[in-house]
């Protein structure tokens, strides 16, 4: 990016004010990490973005365990209907696409972005041995693990670790007020903010900047640097995203809900050319065990309507070629419905891709198969970690394997 | 390094903290003195166990079978509910002068070491119970308890783990987590040891139940030795290898004394602990009364855990949570929930705690509480409904500073820094440097000093 530009901009003159001595001096006789930290937070280099490919990643999180069979509606399936009696969308309802599979009909932002070839559905995700805990299988899609293993740093992370060392941390950015295992890394985490005035006036404690510009006596002991240096990255960061999120105001209609003041901030931040190129935006409430419909639709729709909104806006920008938008869930749910109108926790599910250049538009591999199932649940064909391989390779030029700690085989998606 | 600032260490990481009543008591004391001090009180409230008040216990097996399915998921809830009480009252436990801070804090360890998710308050009490009667008694027992307790039966699957189906899941935690760690097993010793819990199961009272047409009596084939073994003996097993005295070791260093492990002080540890047949008290005893636990480089260079965080602002202010919510609101909040670890193998610790929302809550969090301001932040949330956004919300608190004012009042003005600073402080810094008196507010100068101490990084350290 444009290294003049940023330097004129405030942020970068109150971040070097901010510095503490001790990080001043680039040798205090201690440790590496000292160094390092000298390194990241007071050369101006570092402080320009390091991505060089340009290119945007948005990843949506379904929580709770989205509902994939009711969201693409495999509407000539018998077994389906068999067992939904209560739940299943008419085939009559269903806007269709394929053959076979349709959308559920409050989705028709998102049927026009498939019409329009701007989407790709990857039907039967999911890992092996599932694990059918909330918590568990989000920290399974979150650091990419087997389901038998327990990592602690996210994928996205160990992507700022290991192949953005230079950036900063606000190159990953959850638009929440906080930050998800995915995002969180060994060296490094990505920058959580849900609103950024509210971020900004938070970080600008006067006693705090006054007495980090002090010249006191610190032990140079590792982990009292390392606060030092999140809470100088944390104002930095706070005062860019603030400036950025002003230079570009959208006219287009978002939900008036949080998850779409969450789009709007995106497509706002993309739009100015951010240092920020890979977001995390979170809709939550696809627990669906009661009352599942009117609950489910809401969110679809939403999402549906949110997605709409930032296709538009980053096509009439020109930046749709230049954006990759990612939307997964924990797992999906059990194919057959409860007694209390609702679904319980599952396993496999659809996962979308939006963009200007897929490979593949339309629907990458065939409907989840409802006849063969293990326990209920359907049997997942793609691993969730081939389609991260992809995205790490395919969309943001990185080595995947040092990431995800293993080669997968990459699909021909985008 | 200031006797204070030892006595502070000590309290600190055998406990959460000293309130300021007690800093000239203790700094009167001996080492040696402080820490038998702490194991006789660990030993006196170790005679009464958590009692189970929630009157889950009164509902038999039979009772639950006879429910229906609703009812079963209304009482599903109601139990969590009672879990999160099980954890205010346990927070307020670790700072209860009468109760045992030594006691608390082991307990504390061993619920991130053998991390579990209890989802009932009967078997939260059990599981509890578990690890805090054998926390500072023989590891042996403690693990034999650990694999026979319902909540971890459940956690771990041990209940679908049968001689037909085995279920291999709590045997590769007890190798990789719980006893020896990761590379000094094979794949074959989790297949076969996982035979040797087979119908170790239990039922809705929260009893151990042995199952015995589920366990698998065969032959098993575990670290080369042959034998018709069972759950007991394949533990005892593990426990002949100096490795698993080692593994132990190693997390208390880590925990107790440094991230960065001395693997010569390790080996020093693991001497005392696997000579002495796995006696804990024995390990940490030897540990707190070492002269290099006090050393320059251990003091005040652990970032603390939210629990060490909210224990110790308590502890300070003598505050009070109003109500289990916004306890748990805030240790949500700042990412660490009792009974709720992240997953089997812990909370991470140490640099994982923060991130820039964290740490920005963590250094506005002393004058947010004492003053009552509205937080602007919402946690993740259950994956439940959707729901409006509630970004705000108060933490009800109460605080009182009366002890904290007796302690400082009185002093004049440079002194007063220097006194609050090494109370509040377990890092060097100079004080002198600090624009301290152009942000001190006259009108309460100990607790607006106090305040501004504790915004700052230093204060997240102990």
């Amino acid at each position: 990016m444009k290294r003049r530009n940023f330097i004129k901009h405030t942020s970068l003159a109150s971040t070097s004010l901010l510095v503490p001595s001790f990080l001043n001096k680039t040798s205090c006789g201690t440790n590496k990490v000292v160094g390092e930290a000298t390194n990241n937070s007071t050369s101006t280099s570092t402080v320009i973005s390091q991505s060089n490919t340009g290119k945007n990643l948005v990843i949506v999180q379904f929580s709770g365990g989205n509902d994939g069979l009711n969201t693409i509606v495999p509407f000539r399936n018998d077994l389906y209907y068999k067992n939904r009696p209560n739940l299943a969308v008419s085939a009559k309802a269903v806007l269709k696409a394929d053959n076979d599979l349709g959308f559920n009909p409050v989705l028709t932002g998102l049927k026009s972005i498939y019409d329009d070839g701007l989407l790709s559905i990857i039907n039967n995700v999911g890992y092996p041995n599932p694990d059918r805990s909330h918590f568990r299988s989000m920290d399974i899609w979150h650091t990419a693990s087997a389901s038998d293993e327990y990592l602690q740093t996210g994928w996205l992370g160990r992507y700022l670790d290991h192949s953005c060392s230079g950036c900063n941390s606000h190159h990953l950015l959850e638009v929440d007020d906080s930050l998800s295992l995915a995002l969180k890394g060994k060296q490094r985490n990505g920058f959580a903010m849900s609103n950024p005035k509210q971020l900004r006036n938070l970080t600008q404690n006067q006693f705090l900047k006054t007495t980090a510009r002090q010249k006191h006596k610190i032990k140079a002991v590792d982990n009292i640097d390392f606060l030092y240096k999140t809470m100088i990255d944390a104002q930095s960061s706070a005062n860019y995203i603030f400036e950025k999120s002003k230079v570009k105001k959208t006219q287009t209609a978002y939900p008036t809900t949080e998850f779409g003041r969450h789009l709007k901030q995106v497509a706002e931040l993309i739009m100015a050319d951010s240092d920020t190129k890979i977001y995390y935006v979170n809709l939550t409430g696809f627990d669906t065990h009661v009352k599942q419909q009117r609950q489910h639709e809401l969110l679809l729709k939403q999402y549906s309507d949110g997605m709409n909104a930032l296709v538009k806006d980053l096509k009439t920008n020109g930046l749709l070629d230049n954006t990759l938008i990612m939307t997964f869930s924990e797992f999906g749910r059990r194919v057959k419905e409860n007694s209390s109108m609702g679904t319980d926790h599952g396993t496999a599910n659809n996962l979308f891709f939006i963009g200007g250049k897929l490979k593949k538009p339309g629907f990458y591999n065939e409907a989840a198969n409802l006849a063969n199932l293990s326990e209920g649940d359907l049997i997942h064909q793609i691993d969730f970690r081939r389609i991260y391989a992809t995205v790490l390779e395919d969309w943001l030029e990185v080595d995947a394997k040092r990431i995800l700690g293993k080669s997968f085989d990459k699909l021909q998606v985008v | 390094m200031t006797d204070q600032r030892k006595i502070q260490h000590l309290y600190w990481r055998a406990g959460f903290g000293l309130k300021p009543n007690q800093i000239r008591e203790k700094t009167t004391l001996s080492i040696d003195q402080a820490v038998d001090q702490l194991f006789r009180d660990a030993e006196r409230a170790q005679q009464s166990p958590i009692k189970d008040n929630s009157n889950y216990g009164d509902i038999s097996n039979a009772d639950h079978l006879s429910m229906g399915k609703e009812l079963k998921v209304a009482q599903r809830k109601k139990g969590r509910n009672k879990v999160r009480k099980l954890n205010y009252q346990w927070v307020k436990r670790m700072t209860n002068p009468s109760q045992s801070p030594l006691l608390e804090r082991m307990t504390l360890f061993w619920h991130d070491h053998f991390a579990c998710m209890p989802q009932q308050p009967h078997w939260a009490v059990g599981y509890l119970n578990a690890l805090r009667s054998n926390a500072l008694g023989n590891f042996k027992e403690m693990v034999l308890a650990v694999s026979k307790d319902s909540s971890m039966i459940r956690y771990l699957n041990n209940k679908q783990n049968r001689k037909t189906s085995p279920n291999e899941n709590f045997a590769r935690e007890l190798l990789e987590l719980f006893t020896i760690g990761r590379g000094n097993y094979t794949e074959r010793d989790i297949k076969e040891s996982a035979k040797a819990f087979t119908g170790w199961s239990t039922d809705f009272e929260g009893n151990f139940v042995f199952k015995e047409k589920q366990h698998d009596f065969g032959n098993k084939t575990f670290f080369g030795k042959t034998g018709k073994f069972d759950g007991d003996e394949i533990i005892d097993i593990i426990l002949e290898k100096r490795k698993t005295a080692e593994y132990i070791c190693s997390k208390i260093y880590h925990y107790f004394v440094n991230d960065q492990i001395d693997k010569q002080r390790v080996s020093e540890l693991t001497d005392v602990f696997y000579n002495s047949g796995y006696d804990i008290k024995k390990l940490m005893m030897h540990l707190f009364k070492s002269d290099w636990f006090y050393a320059d480089k251990h003091i005040g260079n652990k970032i603390k855990s939210p629990i060490d965080l909210i224990t110790g602002m308590a502890n300070a202010f003598n505050m009070k949570f109003e109500s289990k919510d916004a306890l748990i609101f805030l240790q949500k909040a700042l990412g660490q929930v009792l009974f709720a670890p992240p997953n089997v193998a812990g909370w991470p610790g140490g640099k994982s705690w923060i991130d820039n929302s964290t740490l920005m809550l963590r250094l506005n969090l002393a004058k947010n509480l004492v003053e009552q301001k509205d937080f602007d932040f919402k946690p993740k949330d259950d994956f439940k409904a959707a729901g409006p956004s509630k970004a705000t919300k108060k933490i009800a608190v109460t605080t009182n500073f009366n002890l904290f004012n007796q302690t400082f009042n009185g002093s004049d003005e440079r002194k007063l820094a220097n006194k609050l600073s090494e109370y509040l402080l377990q890092t060097d810094i100079n004080i002198d440097k600090l624009p301290l008196d152009d942000f001190t507010n006259n009108t309460d100068k100990v607790r607006s000093m106090a305040l501004l101490l504790m915004s700052l990084p230093e204060y997240q350290m102990c």
